[in-house]
C-alpha cells in the first residue's frame, strides 16, 4: 500500500466554508492542522504553509502549496504528516515510533514529539545497526506477526542531536519553513533497512526525568492506551474506520512486547543506552 | 439504581479484554475507557446477564470487605458506565 502525491502551483488559502471535524494544535496553542472532509475525500490544511487534498481512499493526494512555500517544506510535511494519515485511511496502522533492526527483529520507539525517537534511530543507524523508520511507523500483520514495512529513507534531527550522532557527512533534503530540524537521508553512514521485519519489541519513551535507564514491561490495557495516544487516523469520527483500528490495536497491545524506557537524556551516554537495549532485546 | 436490574451494551459501544483488565470504546463520541481487575470481573458478570445482586453475591465470596461496601463500589461503577452511555440498563 503507499500513496501518491501531485503537487500544483500556489494557491491563496481562502477561508473555507465548514468548520474542521478535527485539529491539531501545536503546543504554543496556533493551528497545526485542521482536518476538513469534503464530497471526493479530505482536505487537511496547514495554516499559511499547504493544503492537502486526499482521495476518499487515501491512495491519491493532491498539494497545493500556499504562496512563498518551498518545495522542500510540501515534501516535508507529505511524508511527515500527510502520507501517515492517508496510509492510515488505507486500513494501515501507522504510530508516531522511529523502528531499528537488530539481529533481523524490529524494535520501535514510541513517544512525544522531542522523546529521543529520532535521536535513538539515527544513533542505532550509525553504529551498525539499521533503521527502518524515523517516523510514522507502518505495522502490517503477515502470516499471523505483525511486520514493520520500512518507510522513507531519512531521519530528522535537531541540530545537537545531528552533531552528537551523526559522525560523518550525510546528505540534506532541502530545508523546510517550519521546522529547524534537518533532514538527512540514508546513505553509507546512515545505513537504511528497506525490508520488512518482525515486530519484536516496542518501547514508549519516557520524559527524561528517570535517573538511570529503567525499562519496565507495560500492562496491556496501559500499552493500548498508549498506541491509541501514539497513532495516525484520519478520520476519526467514521466508525467502521475506528472499529478496525480499535480491534487491531486491542490485538497488538495483547502480545507481551510493550515496554516504557526512560534514562537521563545525555548524548554521552547513548553507546551504554543502545547496549541495554540491545541486551534486553535478547536477540 | 435497582439491584435487580440488566445490563447491555448500546450497539456503538465495543469492549474487549485486555490481560485481566476491560477496555471501551465509544464509537460515538471515540472515547476510551477502561476497568481495572475487579471492576472488570463485575463487567463479566454483568454482560452475562446476571444481575447487580447477582454480581454482589457471587464476588462476596472472594473480597474481605462488606456486602455494603462492595454493593456500594459496584453501583458506583456501573452509575459511571450510564453516565458515559457505554452501558444502558434493560427494564
Amino acid at each position: 500500500m503507499s500513496a501518491s502525491l501531485r503537487t500544483l502551483g500556489a494557491r491563496e488559502q481562502r477561508r473555507l466554508p465548514d468548520e474542521p471535524f478535527q485539529q491539531w494544535v501545536s503546543p504554543n496553542g496556533t493551528v497545526w492542522t485542521a482536518f476538513h472532509r469534503r464530497e471526493n475525500g479530505y482536505l487537511l490544511r496547514f495554516p499559511d504553509l499547504a493544503d492537502f487534498e486526499l482521495s476518499p481512499d487515501g491512495v491519491c493526494v493532491v498539494a497545493w502549496p500556499a504562496p512563498g512555500t518551498s518545495a522542500g517544506t510540501v515534501e516535508h510535511l507529505y511524508l511527515n504528516q500527510v502520507m501517515p494519515l492517508a496510509l492510515s485511511r488505507q486500513g494501515q496502522l501507522v504510530l508516531h515510533a522511529s523502528a531499528v533492526e537488530l539481529g533481523g527483529l524490529g524494535v520501535a520507539f514510541i513517544g512525544e514529539s522531542g522523546r529521543g525517537k529520532s535521536t535513538l534511530a539515527a544513533s542505532f543507524a550509525t553504529t551498525g545497526a539499521r533503521f527502518l523508520t524515523d517516523d510514522g511507523l507502518q505495522l502490517r500483520l503477515s502470516d499471523g506477526r505483525w511486520r514493520i514495512t520500512p518507510s522513507h529513507p531519512s531521519v530528522r534531527l535537531w541540530e545537537d542531536s545531528e552533531h552528537a550522532v551523526i559522525l560523518y557527512p550525510a546528505t540534506q533534503a532541502p530545508a523546510v519553513d517550519y521546522t529547524a530540524k534537518v533532514r538527512l537521508l540514508a546513505g553509507d553512514h546512515i545505513a537504511f533497512c528497506a525490508e520488512a521485519r518482525p515486530l519484536q519489541r516496542v518501547y514508549f519513551l519516557g520524559d527524561g526525568t528517570a535517573p538511570t535507564l529503567a525499562i519496565k514491561a507495560l500492562a496491556p490495557a496501559e500499552a493500548l492506551i498508549a498506541l491509541v495516544k501514539n497513532s495516525f487516523l484520519l478520520d476519526i469520527e467514521e466508525r467502521q474506520m475506528l472499529a478496525w483500528h480499535f480491534e487491531a490495536m486491542v490485538e497488538l497491545a495483547a502480545l507481551p512486547i510493550f515496554f516504557h524506557l526512560d534514562y537521563p537524556r545525555r548524548y554521552e551516554d547513548l553507546a551504554q543506552i543502545r547496549d541495554a537495549i540491545i541486551k534486553h532485546v535478547d536477540y | 439504581m435497582d439491584l435487580l436490574g440488566k445490563l447491555a451494551l448500546p450497539p456503538q459501544v465495543m469492549a474487549r479484554q485486555l490481560g485481566d483488565e476491560q477496555v471501551f470504546l465509544d464509537l460515538a463520541s471515540g472515547a476510551y475507557f477502561g476497568l481495572d481487575p475487579v471492576g472488570s470481573k463485575a463487567w463479566n458478570l454483568l454482560a452475562e446477564g446476571k444481575t447487580i445482586s447477582d454480581v454482589c453475591d457471587l464476588m462476596i465470596e472472594e473480597y474481605d470487605v462488606t456486602r455494603a461496601a462492595l454493593e456500594a463500589d459496584i453501583v458506583t461503577l456501573v452509575q459511571s458506565m450510564i453516565d458515559r452511555q457505554l452501558v444502558s440498563v434493560i427494564k
